[in-house]
């Protein structure tokens, strides 16, 4: 546990922010990732700092760091304003799509994908309970892109007619999501996410999924064991967010990205 | 090829992509020659060589050294970035350059008197790239020669202006070890793509373009145009060499999904345009076809089969009809 903070604590800028490596410039994904798994100040603060007007926070085009954003301020006015921003910025809807109800990509004007609907609904579920609609939007396009058999791929479930295969990582993503939810998707992510966490060992797929599994209640010790093993063999590549999300996972973090009933 | 040809044949193989693709192009192409002139200046003598090799088992090393002094690669005292297709893992595919090969180019690379040989890659579809990086096997392939690796999904970036204008995009946010590296060498897979036709030496230069900027799988590059942005991105990265793993590439409904392809062979090219233009053929493609290719030969690299200097076996004889989907069988030579 120590060692995976002291990684994560590498990446700190001179600013007070996070670069999403050690030596980079400070960035809303890794700072907001880093605040939430650190409970940094600092962070918070950078993050403050970088808010854009519209209360989205965006590097280059991508604005997908917005969610984890708001839920690492935690309340106050720039939270709020984060969830606006949310709210006002969905993904463009192919005409073909059967489910036309817009979710989140990981720019503006860009098609949605799993990662970046399962922050926001997360980061609503916690913060804007109230906001159903956009939440019931997000469960429905999660359920749509659910893969045959549970879990997701990143996006769709098929392409030109072929099916795709689930992954651990959007399915760990999902399931953070989902957590506490009693609808069958929920229970089908779950038991997939049991039966195939092992199959991809890599840092990111394995801090997602220990941050899943302890937001289920499952047993995680497997996948401590598992993710210190690649913390071993490539340092998680030193990457901020991987780190980030392992911390949340092994601490008390984990406490703000649950949502109570 | 007109613009208006361009456009057309983009639009067919860009057809997955439907209506927002094409609307997209139509909205981005502003200009005929959308690039700076003083910028690119006329493609100069390319070399391209093809060798073969039946497998990944034999002396790598020495056949890619030949195969770099052939085209005359210049890497001596140079910071060089190999960059392969690490765009994805599944087990039993074959999706990736074998890390075989980039193993055996860092040695080569080296051998050749290279100050210092990074590997790079920003994975396009998985987000965990240190899940690809061990089940692909280019961890311990890499381990064996001490190289260092550099996830371009997560490296420093920096804002680069672009001089052309196939897309509206204008800048690019490209990655320190990209910018700063003396020399890039391409390493893709000889594949097929769903989208685009081919994924060749141009295409692979997605994986430079850093996910956490332009989501996953580089998905604000696709809502671009994806035949618009493999040229903006290949204009900006402009690659000095390119090595095609075509020992085993991929047909069928590739980069991912498609199905392996022995071809025994591995394309050199000082010219990623060039290379591609070889590596097409060698598919059974015309070049002149596969529309973001035939775009590229106008400014970025020399595209007419009779100005390349073939070296090495005659791409020809090692030729063998790669299976296509179906809207990409006008694609083809014969």
């Amino acid at each position: 546990m120590e060692r995976v903070r002291v990684a994560l604590a590498a990446s700190r800028a001179a600013d007070g922010g996070f670069g999403p490596v050690p030596g980079a410039p400070s960035e809303p994904e890794a700072s907001a990732m880093a605040a939430l798994a650190l409970d940094d100040d600092g962070a918070r603060a950078w993050l403050r700092r970088a808010q854009a007007a519209d209360g989205g926070f965006l590097l280059g085009l991508d604005d997908a760091a917005t969610a984890m954003a708001a839920l690492a301020l935690g309340n106050g006015s720039a939270v709020d304003r984060a969830l606006d921003y949310l709210l006002a910025h969905r993904a463009e809807v192919l005409a073909s799509d059967p489910h036309p109800n817009a979710v989140w990509g990981w720019a503006p004007h860009t098609y949605g994908w799993v990662d970046p609907t399962a922050r926001a609904v997360l980061a609503l579920r916690r913060l804007r309970p109230s906001a159903t609609s956009a939440i019931e939007d997000g469960l429905v396009v999660l359920s749509d892109r659910e893969c045959a058999g549970g879990g997701w791929n990143y996006g769709n479930a098929s392409v030109l007619d072929q099916a795709l295969v689930p992954y651990v990582h959007p399915s760990a993503m999902a399931m953070i999501a989902l957590h506490g939810r009693t609808e069958a998707i929920a229970a089908r992510g779950r038991a997939w996410l049991d039966a195939h966490w092992s199959d991809e060992l890599g840092g990111l797929s394995l801090a997602c999924t220990l941050v899943a599994r302890r937001l289920l209640g499952d047993p995680v010790d497997k996948v401590i064991d598992a993710l210190d093993a690649r913390f071993e063999a490539s340092g998680l590549l030193g990457d901020t967010v991987t780190l980030a999300w392992a911390t949340i996972g092994l601490g008390d973090g984990i406490d703000d990205v649950r949502v109570t009933p | 090829m007109s613009r208006r040809t361009f456009l057309v044949r983009a639009g067919e193989v860009g057809a997955g992509a439907g209506a927002l693709m094409l609307a997209g192009m139509s909205r981005n192409r502003r200009t005929y020659n959308p690039w700076d002139p003083s910028y690119y200046a006329p493609p100069k003598h390319a070399n391209v060589a093809v060798a073969k090799s039946a497998n990944y088992d034999g002396d790598l090393e020495s056949l890619v050294r030949e195969g770099l002094t052939t085209i005359g690669a210049d890497v001596k005292g140079k910071r060089v970035l190999l960059k392969p297709n690490m765009v994805e893992y599944d087990a039993g595919t074959v999706i990736n350059t074998d890390p075989r090969l980039v193993a055996a180019t860092v040695l080569a690379v080296r051998r050749l008197g290279a100050l210092d040989v990074t590997v790079g890659d920003g994975p396009g579809h998985r987000r965990d790239t240190d899940f690809v990086l061990a089940a692909s096997g280019l961890e311990s392939a890499l381990a064996a020669t001490d190289a260092k690796f550099v996830d371009l999904n997560t490296a420093p970036v920096r804002l680069v202006g672009l001089h052309t204008a196939y897309t509206n995009l204008g800048v690019l946010w490209l990655p320190e070890p990209v910018v700063s590296a003396d020399v890039i060498i391409s390493m893709p897979k000889l594949k097929t793509h769903h989208w685009a036709g081919v994924t060749l030496s141009l295409k692979n230069l997605f994986g430079c373009v850093p996910g956490r900027v332009y989501g996953w799988p580089k998905n604000v590059l696709h809502w671009a145009g994806l035949n618009e942005a493999i040229i903006d991105v290949a204009a900006a990265v402009r690659p000095h060499y390119a090595i095609v793993d075509g020992i085993v590439g991929m047909e069928g409904n590739g980069p991912i999904q498609g199905t392996a392809k022995a071809s025994g062979v591995l394309v050199f090219g000082d010219d990623p345009v060039a290379t591609d233009t070889v590596a097409a053929r060698i598919m059974g493609f015309n070049p002149e076809r596969i529309g973001y290719l035939a775009e590229a030969a106008r400014f970025l690299g020399e595209g007419h089969w009779d100005r390349i200097d073939h070296r090495g076996e005659d791409p020809e004889r090692v030729a063998s009809d790669f299976a296509v989907l179906p809207q990409f069988q006008s694609l083809r030579l014969t």
